[in-house]
């Protein structure tokens, strides 16, 4: 994906989320950890970014335990969270001008 | 009593669904089924909860029911499933469970509202389009006057059943273009980032009811004032005085034995009153042996109206929906002392007014009186009404 534009947050956190395959639920409690009780996803968000990001082929269905799917991160995905980590790597670069004015 | 039936606001006002619900709850009354225009409530201890709606639309042309799997997300985070109704889904927390809002980017929750936003619009196009298709096929058909003329007769003879039957489609489309602007304006909130407000403060509850109750009563109400009418109407053979402002075979010089049925309908007179005028309809056939058994029969609607303001549009509606001629332009004018005016077509029909009443005519007879056939003379007709209308 070399014209990746950037990623909505709640994206960037269910991809790293998933690089471990898990279900929504603990999907939105590993974000939470992730991102140090920052971010609280809401069960809304979390689905609809699934599904979306199912649709896109960034994620797959890998299994079902009762009425829960557990999703992986794909081949697409990995390669799109690391595109925006770079991304987001050279924003803090290009901003790091600001720890010296502090 | 444990359970309750009660108005809900519309699909449309989301934050006003989820406060009405939570009240509710408050109230002792919690949510069961939700139908079209009323839910259900089951009795429980009044509490606090939250309650908060999604929109699933689901794939085209399939039932909006939620996946299982999206269910069981919601339900992991300590919503429960409460009810649905079509695309509206509604879920319910106890206050304080500490399940998370829905949505903490509101431009996440604008994307559900996508796809019945656009479906709204569409309606809305149609619908317009559709009258305005309709219009069009009855201008091109010429009949758009008789339709109204049609109407307008209707109106005098039933006017509430008739407000109500209008009030269907106008309601309806007022729903509509509510609607529409209602979610387009969520929609445009969302997308700006401004959260759904989950307690309106001046929330629209009392639209719906109102709306459903005025509905309600004026539907009664209409079939009420029908019903008198009907109750009130009478029927009944032709008297050998007429006992209202029609006439009679006899006054224009025929005379002879009276017909009950004319190819299956009964003779006779009818008269209804409405609130705004009172209404004869007659028809008589006499048979006269002298003259080879010939039949003469004439049909009357007469009209006296409480307003006579209206006779001027009431005389133009009759001549538009004349039976044999085409239209209003078949007719000429007539002057006839004692009627304040009167035309007739060169077939067999009339109108005539003066005051508050007016009068549509149809003569006709059969067979021949001297072997030859009589032309169609309107002006005995006008001179017999002018006498009785007289006082």
């Amino acid at each position: 994906m070399p014209d990746q534009g950037p990623m909505t947050e709640a994206m960037y956190y269910i991809l790293l989320a998933l690089l471990k395959p898990g279900h929504g639920y603990g999907m939105m409690q590993r974000i939470k950890e992730l991102s140090g009780g920052r971010l609280e996803m809401g069960p809304g968000t979390l689905y609809g970014v699934l599904s979306r990001m199912n649709r896109e082929g960034l994620i797959t269905l890998t299994g079902e335990e009762g009425r829960r799917k557990n999703y992986a991160i794909t081949g697409a995905g990995r390669t799109a969270l690391l595109t925006e980590y770079n991304r987001l790597k050279r924003l803090v670069a290009d901003g790091e001008m600001l720890e010296v004015e502090r | 009593m444990n359970r309750l039936y009660w108005f809900h606001p519309g699909e449309y006002e989301l934050g006003e669904n989820e406060k009405f619900y939570s009240d509710m709850e408050a109230k002792g009354w919690r949510l069961v089924k939700r139908g079209t225009y009323l839910s259900r409530f089951q009795r429980v201890e009044p509490s606090r909860a939250r309650y908060r709606v999604e929109i699933y639309t689901g794939p085209f042309l399939e039932q909006p029911t939620m996946p299982e799997e999206q269910v069981a997300v919601f339900e992991d985070c300590g919503w429960e499933y409460a009810a649905d109704h079509g695309w509206l889904h509604i879920f319910r927390a106890p206050e304080g469970s500490g399940a998370p809002e829905f949505y903490a980017d509101p431009a996440q929750q604008a994307e559900t509202l996508k796809k019945v936003r656009r479906g709204m619009w569409g309606s809305v196009v149609l619908t317009f389009l559709l009258i305005g298709a309709i219009a069009a096929f009855f201008t091109w058909q010429g009949t758009i006057g008789k339709s109204w003329a049609q109407l307008f007769k209707r109106f005098l003879q039933f006017p509430l059943t008739m407000i109500f039957y209008a009030l269907w489609p106008i309601c309806g489309i007022y729903q509509m273009l509510w609607d529409t602007w209602k979610i387009s304006r969520t929609y445009r909130r969302l997308r700006k980032g401004i959260p759904l407000d989950h307690e309106p403060r001046k929330h629209r509850l009392l639209r719906n009811p109102i709306l459903g109750q005025t509905f309600a009563i004026l539907s009664l109400v209409c079939l009420l004032v029908t019903g008198i009418q009907v109750l009130v109407s009478r029927s009944g053979d032709m008297p050998p005085q007429p006992d209202g402002p029609y006439i009679m075979l006899s006054d224009i010089g025929y005379e002879g034995e009276q017909v009950k049925k004319l190819y299956g309908s009964d003779t006779g007179v009818t008269h209804s009153r409405s609130l705004l005028a009172d209404y004869w309809e007659t028809l008589e056939v006499v048979n006269i042996p002298a003259q080879n058994d010939r039949q003469v029969w004439m049909r009357q609607y007469v009209y006296r109206l409480r307003f006579p303001g209206m006779a001027d549009r009431l005389a133009w509606a009759l001549m538009e929906d004349s039976v044999f001629a085409r239209d209003r332009e078949s007719f000429y004018a007539l002057d006839v002392p004692g009627l304040d005016a009167a035309w007739a077509t060169k077939g067999l029909e009339l109108v005539a007014m003066k005051g508050n009443l007016a009068v549509y005519v149809e003569f006709l007879s059969s067979g021949t009186a001297n072997g030859a056939e009589r032309e169609f003379d309107p002006l005995p007709i006008c001179e017999a009404l002018a006498d009785r209308w007289r006082n």
